[in-house]
């Protein structure tokens, strides 16, 4: 996957987005609802980040906040460094606009629009001339994949079609952060696997960091954290890592722990861990940290 | 954000032509009322101009014809006649009654002019002769098309006249005209009086001085040049009008507004999320607010067009299909309509506007929230 003309090259100190002892309370007295309590997090530069929690635990108002649609009632969130909690409501959408890419679980992609006028137009509107938009939105479109697509309007596109067109235009003003609400609820579970690849493909490759909030179980595997919401507080996290055997993403909590050379790794299974622990050199890369245990390990195996 | 302005209103084809429709019909009123009477403006005039007088004397304060009455004694003619810088001078009678032909009735401006008179009869005719011979008249308009042929019988303020001519374009669509001769003028106007003297300057001799000396001259009488007396013929017909201008421009303004207005509303409800996305995406809401702008406008930009097209082939249709009307389509008309229209437009948007301002961006995300 290319960054695509315009790209901001990476910026130093990498961008990030930290919340600090946020609080969000709505109505007052006693019909005051505190939907999200006193919630810290900090986004770092290329991760991924999934926020689960059953309905009602504060999930789409943290996410509110983070791309500043909604303002907090106590606590702020920095946008690298600038408190973004506290600009005037004049400011965020260019905030909105150009630091913040939004994919939706409805997809809202706009009816009247083609699937290349629906990227197009959030970079016109980011002050991109309507060529040069096209120009990029159509080179964005066919990196997805979406090539054969372009004047296609929303309603002759499928679910998965519709959600890449949704992630190009996320990406169309290359923002640093994507922020995803549901977005496999309208996709059958191998399309939503797909799109949760490509959201990450698009996080590690562009160096983008993304937040998503789901119920879906089945995507836990994409995200480097997932943290679990409930009644406004995030009550754990789950640290994601890749089995260096099968290469699924595993939680470390439930994973089988195996160490090798003064190192933990994690495994979906004793048989993965079994594997690796035979011939560590066929799943460590060759030049990486454990180089001259992995050269040992491989003269014992030849003398075997 | 014009290109989505266009899309979003031609992606809803019916609601777009029934607006176009409502809008086109609204300016049409406009434009044809207006047209009417640009037109009519020119007819008023016809016969004040062809009939080669330079000043027109009449009983004094009379400036006009239509709707007025004026009376001066015979011995005027000779009098104006002695004025320095009068080369000819003719005397009218003027009454305005029905005529009938072929058993129709016309309402019509019966003026009398002498036989022999130099002035006062239509420049040229389209049929017969512009002579005037006792028991025969000319006839213009209506009147003239439901004669058919020179030869036929008119009756006149109940006396048969045979026509010798028939002209066009001297008459308007408020009356017919038809000249008899000025002894045969009916016995109720008074033998020796007449209503107008028609004076042509001598060469050299400016039609604003020969008033001022006519008046000087005469006692009684007013004398108004050409010029003048047509517009002030104008005036008297646009001051009737005024009132009834106004009413219908003002319904066809309320007729566009209401159907622009409930056009654009309903259009910016129907896509109340859709702005809400691109408000969340990070539009501004000036952004959007000149899109629903510029879909009002494009709407009466195109119904303007149509209007004024449509206008010009009732002007074109209308004399060919035998209606008494001259339609002239102006600029000022156009620039009205094109004003009117631009009001539409505004007034259109501003409901649609507070819609978009008012929705908040988070309506992407609501039906989950918390």
């Amino acid at each position: 996957m290319t960054r695509y003309e315009g790209a901001a090259p990476p910026q130093t100190p990498a961008p990030t987005l930290e919340v600090n002892h946020v609080t969000k309370r709505y109505g007052e007295g006693p019909t005051e609802v505190v939907a999200v309590r006193d919630v810290s997090l900090e986004v770092a530069p290329g991760e991924v980040i999934l926020i689960m929690g059953p309905s009602g635990s504060g999930k789409t108002t943290l996410l509110l906040m983070l791309g500043a649609l909604l303002r907090p009632s106590a606590g702020e969130i920095r946008l690298d460094g600038q408190v973004l909690t506290a600009l005037s409501e004049g400011r965020l959408p260019d905030v909105r606009l150009r630091r913040f890419g939004f994919v939706f679980q409805d997809f809202n992609l706009l009816s009247a629009l083609s699937a290349l006028e629906n990227v197009a137009i959030v970079a016109q509107l980011a002050g991109v001339p309507n060529g040069a938009a096209r120009k990029k939105a159509a080179a964005i479109l066919t990196d997805l994949g979406l090539g054969e697509r372009l004047h296609f309007l929303p309603e002759k596109l499928s679910g998965g079609e519709k959600q890449r067109v949704a992630i190009a235009r996320a990406l169309v003003n290359d923002p640093t952060f994507i922020l995803a609400d549901e977005p496999t609820a309208n996709l059958d579970s191998k399309i939503g696997h797909e799109i949760m690849r490509l959201l990450r493909r698009v996080a590690k490759e562009q160096g983008r960091s993304i937040v998503i909030v789901s119920h879906d179980q089945r995507i836990k595997d994409i995200a480097d954290r997932v943290l679990w919401l409930e009644d406004g507080r995030f009550a754990h996290e789950t640290g994601m890592a890749v089995d260096p055997v099968c290469g699924m993403q595993v939680e470390r909590e439930r994973a089988v722990d195996g160490t090798w050379d003064g190192e933990s790794f994690v495994f979906c299974s004793r048989g993965c861990r079994d594997e690796f622990l035979r011939a560590p050199w066929r799943f460590l890369p060759e030049g990486g940290a454990h180089r001259a245990a992995l050269r040992e390990a491989v003269r014992e195996e030849a003398r075997a | 954000m014009i290109w989505l302005a266009a899309r979003n209103l031609f992606q809803g084809r019916t609601r777009w032509v029934v607006s176009v429709g409502g809008v086109t019909l609204a300016l049409m009123l406009i434009l044809s009322l207006d047209a009417i009477f640009v037109g009519m403006e020119s007819q008023l005039t016809a016969y004040i101009d062809s009939t080669g007088a330079d000043v027109f004397v009449a009983q004094s304060g009379v400036r006009n014809m239509h709707m007025a009455v004026s009376s001066i004694p015979g011995s005027v003619e000779g009098r104006v006649k002695a004025v320095d810088g009068v080369d000819v001078a003719t005397p009218i009678r003027y009454v305005a009654n029905y005529i009938t032909l072929d058993g129709q009735e016309f309402i019509a401006y019966v003026i009398g002019v002498p036989v022999d008179g130099a002035l006062g009869r239509p420049l040229t005719v389209a049929d017969g002769t512009r002579e005037l011979r006792p028991g025969e008249a000319i006839v213009d308009g209506v009147a003239a098309r439901a004669a058919a042929t020179v030869g036929a019988t008119m009756r006149v303020l109940g006396r048969d006249y045979r026509i010798a001519g028939a002209s066009t374009g001297l008459s308007s669509i408020f009356s017919s005209i038809a000249i008899v001769p000025f002894d045969e003028f009916p016995s109720y106007v008074a033998a020796d009086t007449m209503a107008y003297v028609l004076v042509r300057a001598a060469p050299g001799t400016s039609a604003s001085d020969l008033t001022a000396r006519i008046e000087a001259a005469v006692p009684g009488v007013a004398a108004t040049t050409r010029r003048e007396f047509g517009r002030q013929e104008i005036k008297v017909i646009s001051d009737m009008a005024t009132e009834i201008v106004a009413i219908m421009n003002v319904i066809g303004l309320v007729i566009g507004l209401a159907v622009m207005a409930l056009t654009v509303y309903t259009a910016t409800v129907a896509r109340r999320a859709e702005y809400g996305i691109l408000k969340a995406l990070g539009a501004r809401t000036w952004t959007l607010c000149r899109s629903v702008v510029a879909q009002a406008v494009i709407t009466v930009a195109i119904a303007l067009a149509l209007g004024a097209v449509f206008t010009l082939l009732v002007a074109f249709a209308a004399p060919r299909l035998g209606v008494a009307l001259a339609l002239a389509l102006s600029a000022t008309s156009l620039a009205k309509a094109g004003g009117v229209a631009l009001v539409i437009a505004v007034l259109a948007a501003v409901l649609p506007i507070a819609q978009i301002a008012r929705i908040d961006p988070a309506i992407v995300f609501r039906r989950r929230i918390a």
